[in-house]
């Protein structure tokens, strides 16, 4: 499979199980799509991590002219009060729609966990067609002598236990937002 | 509580009042036909037998080395931090658990789902030892407020509707809730135990894997409360059984490709993680967290060098076998299983909860093969499950009465067989003089009373068999026909249907008059010696090396003989001569049929009538033939009329029927509404077991639908000309 064709596999799976994807052109377009959702929803600060220093000035820029509070870590202090986070997927695994992103920062692990919306950015180059494809690398992670927090996400958290019927946003994010962007980095 | 039957009276009752529980039955039976329909679905481009072989082989040959992995674990889990234990039992798990946590100072605890938490009752300790525990998944949640156990191993709160959720969350809450409001059900959860989970001190998890080359936990979920219960407190204890070990990554990726398919029909979960080691945690003092995995053995390492049971190991707990099985599907979890539920749950409940748990819910499996079919890890749950019987009756030293009797009179032919004559005579006050006994003799219970039984024939096959097969000069096929005690002795017109059948194909059929019962009700009844001793008689008797196929009517008989033969004589150092010879040539009556004579329509009337049919358990599921015997309907000139959940169980069993009528009868009674729904004239199966079932139930209701074995419905149709076929 070429890329395109990951794309849009990795589109259509994670639809599929109710994450919203989109194909954005840069940073500056993520930013946007961030302010935006976290207003829309009425929510009003934004945990962003694994950004560059650029990247975090524009998003800053950008919530302090929406008058959205960009949260400074360690996001333990704000537990209570996380609206949307933004964090940075190390892969994508197409055929089941997933992300992959190393969790053993604290600060990863509660952005991912504790906020109702959780944007992901994910590189289009890091899409591979299924977990056996990334076994090798996370393999490497998980073997080295150092603790390790490796996350698969895939769509909002979800439930069944009340009668068999589908319910998203549990405890985790009611959603997932997933921004592929073909030049991230570049 | 957990509360089950010790006694199998006291059982019964039990089941009694479950089959009363109108939203219970309403709710699984949904679930168990929406699963099954959704199933081949999730599983579309997937090779579902091909890597269930895989699992099944990798786990098997992991198992020998559970102590190796241990220690494999264990180096590189310190190498991260992590602090390895051992528990030889539920109560020093449960001990190493409180002891974490007084060393800890912890107070307040929560938890993710862990099936072998609730194998040790770890809360109940730790609650009695003075910590605050809340689980935190929301099934396990609402069946802790309630004080009760999981009734399924992933959905625990399955057995409750919306409403009694909603009265107990407004007992929790002290606030109005909308029960018709799944959605606002589950905010509530995610409201409550916000504060919880930021304010505890400790969280305790079970693992799906614990990959022995790397020292991590692989866990899959779906809420997001286990990634909570893991990072925000500081203090994470793993509870994980030895049998999670694995190699490595790998083989949890393979698992992982049918675990959340089986379970919950998802091609993976919201959340897979992998945890290693001491991750960092600002509310620990070191700024890292204290990490611990306490290994369980519970009897699972001497569990897995046992040369039997060493295959229910192979669980990856994924539920299944409970979907599937028409009688969990009756009577829920709380009265199918102890801790674990479902088929898997009526053996390890042996293994980890004693005999007293097991010794009434063990006797009710039915034997369909449903969840053996749907097994991610390939156990052969049913004939497990009769071991497990024999190894508690072994264990108590107790032998039921109508085992004693029934292995005395099967291991001989001429008293089996003089017993069945004299029945002919014993039952002529009652049947008075129609086929059915409609009205059973007040000695038995009501409860029998479900379906009309059929009499014993006057005349069985064997006597009348002789002028119905006349020798064939040069047969093209020679065939020992295996006929079965319920064609020979209920039903003759079923097996004489045979001959006239293959009138004109040039097959020469044996009948060897020392063939016998063909053993399964003996299995059944975990008798497994009496059923060896029947087994070396028929194949004497049948003597294989004389036929070319050994042929029989009845889908019981042929997967017992096919299949079950093998098993009963795998540790066996001396094995019948000639048992593989035997075995390989066992065919039913659609395969030989369609598959080798290929009967061709022009030999039946074209009457186009409905017909329904019903789908032996074991025709379907033990020899896997599925196309033929509808394509012999089709053949016959009949019109095929699909119903739903045609593969499902009829609710006989043998002696399950008589063992555990109300629910039988309740099984028949589903399958028998589906069938009126088809609008058939008539229904056809290929199995006597199931004729007594079906046609006795459609008499008892006053059914209009006839119902027929399938030799007979064929044998109906023939033309008279015999040059046609």
């Amino acid at each position: 499979m070429n890329s395109p064709e990951l794309v849009q596999l990795m589109k259509k799976r994670a639809e599929a199980v109710q994450a919203c994807v989109s194909v954005v052109k840069g940073f500056d377009d993520i930013a946007a799509y961030t302010a935006d959702l976290t207003k829309k929803q009425g929510g009003k600060t934004i945990a962003a991590t694994g950004l560059d220093a650029a990247e975090y000035e524009i998003l800053g820029l950008i919530c302090e002219s929406a008058g959205l509070t960009l949260l400074a870590p360690p996001f333990r202090n704000h537990a209570r009060n996380i609206h949307t986070s933004l964090t940075v997927a190390g892969w994508g695994i197409a055929d089941t729609g997933s992300l992959v992103i190393d969790s053993s920062s604290e600060d990863v692990r509660i952005a991912t966990m504790l906020p109702e919306t959780h944007i992901a950015i994910l590189p289009a180059e890091k899409i591979k067609p299924d977990p056996e494809a990334l076994a090798g690398e996370l393999d490497r992670i998980l073997k080295a002598d150092t603790p390790a927090y490796m996350a698969f996400i895939t769509g909002a958290s979800r439930t069944a236990d009340i009668e068999r019927v589908l319910a998203i946003g549990v405890h985790g994010p009611r959603e997932l937002h997933i921004l592929i962007v073909e030049d991230h980095h570049a | 509580m957990i509360k089950t039957a010790q006694d199998i009276k006291s059982y019964k009752r039990q089941l009694k009042e479950a089959l009363g529980d109108r939203f219970l039955r309403k709710a699984l039976d949904n679930f168990n036909t929406a699963y099954r329909e959704n199933r081949p679905h999730v599983y579309q481009g997937i090779d579902f037998e091909g890597i269930r072989d895989e699992i099944a082989a990798g786990k098997d040959a992991g198992l020998p080395h559970l102590k190796k992995m241990f220690e494999e674990f264990k180096v590189h889990a310190e190498a991260a931090g992590t602090k390895v234990h051992m528990a030889k039992d539920a109560l020093q798990a449960n001990e190493i658990i409180a002891r974490i946590a007084r060393e800890g100072g912890v107070e307040r605890i929560i938890k993710a789902k862990s099936m072998t938490a609730e194998e040790t009752f770890l809360n109940h300790h730790l609650e009695k030892t003075g910590f605050e525990v809340t689980e935190t998944d929301l099934g396990e949640w609402i069946i802790q407020l309630r004080r009760e156990g999981p009734s399924h191993m992933v959905m625990p709160a399955i057995h409750l509707s919306r409403y009694q959720v909603g009265d107990l969350f407004e007992t929790v809450t002290r606030e109005k809730q909308d029960s018709e409001d799944i959605d606002k059900l589950v905010k509530v959860a995610r409201k409550s135990l916000r504060s919880v989970f930021l304010e505890a001190d400790m969280g305790i998890s079970g693992a799906n894997f614990a990959l022995a080359d790397s020292g991590v936990l692989g866990l899959v979920t779906n809420e997001g409360n286990m990634r909570l219960v893991t990072t925000l407190p500081r203090i994470h204890v793993a509870l994980v059984g030895y049998d999670k070990l694995i190699p490595n990554l790998q083989s949890a990726l393979r698992i992982l490709k049918v675990l959340p398919r089986n379970a919950t029909g998802q091609a993976i979960t919201s959340y897979v993680t992998w945890i290693k080691g001491t991750n960092p945690c600002l509310s620990a003092p070191s700024a890292h967290k204290e990490m611990h995995v306490v290994f369980l053995d519970n009897g699972r390492l001497s569990l897995a060098e046992d040369p039997v049971f060493s295959e229910a190991l192979r669980c990856i707990r994924c539920g299944a076998c409970a979907n599937v099985c028409p009688i969990y599907s009756k009577v829920g979890g709380h009265k199918y299983g102890h801790v674990y539920i479902g088929a898997i749950g009526l053996i390890l409940t042996l293994f980890y909860h004693g005999s007293e748990n097991d010794r009434a819910i063990v006797q009710n499996c039915i034997n369909c093969q449903a969840c053996k079919s749907v097994c991610p890890v390939d156990i052969d749950l049913p004939h497990l499950i009769k071991k497990t019987y024999r190894a508690v009756m072994d264990q108590e030293r107790q032998t039921p009465v109508k085992n004693v009797v029934l292995s005395k009179v099967m291991k001989n032919r001429k008293l089996f067989h003089f017993i069945l004559r004299k029945a002919y005579l014993a039952q002529k006050p009652f049947s008075k003089n129609r086929p059915m006994i409609r009205h059973l003799p007040h000695f038995f219970e009501k409860k029998h009373g479900f379906r009309s039984l059929p009499v014993i024939a006057r005349t069985p096959l064997r006597d009348q068999w002789k002028p119905l097969s006349p020798a064939v000069a040069r047969p093209e096929y020679t065939i020992g026909f295996f006929v079965g005690c319920a064609i020979d002795f209920i039903y003759p017109e079923q097996g004489r249907a045979l001959p006239a059948l293959l009138g004109g194909h040039n097959v020469q059929v044996g009948f060897p008059m020392d063939q016998t019962c063909c053993g399964l009700p003996a299995l059944m009844a975990a008798e497994e010696e009496t059923a060896r001793e029947v087994a070396r008689q028929n194949i004497r008797a049948l003597a294989p090396q004389k036929y070319d196929y050994i042929l029989t009517l009845c889908a019981s008989c042929a997967s017992h003989l096919k299949h079950n033969y093998p098993k009963i004589f795998k540790q066996d150092p001396d094995p019948p001569i000639g048992l593989g010879e035997f075995t390989d040539k066992i065919i039913d009556f659609s395969s030989f049929l369609v598959n080798v004579l290929n009967v061709s329509p022009k030999a039946f009337k074209r009457t186009g009538k409905k017909v329904a049919y019903h789908s032996p358990c074991h025709l379907c599921r033990g020899l896997n033939v599925v196309d033929e015997p509808r394509q012999l309907i089709e053949r016959a000139g009949h019109t095929y009329v699909p119903s739903k959940d045609e593969d499902v169980c009829c609710g006989f069993g043998g002696s399950y029927s008589v063992d555990f009528p109300e629910i039988s009868s309740a099984i028949l009674n589903k399958k028998l509404d589906n069938i009126e729904a088809a609008d058939a004239d008539l229904l056809v199966t290929d199995c006597p077991g199931c004729v007594i079932q079906l046609r006795g139930g459609m008499d008892k209701r006053d059914g209009r639908i006839e119902v027929k074995h399938l030799s007979e419905a064929l044998a109906d149709q023939l033309t008279t000309d015999d040059s046609q076929r």
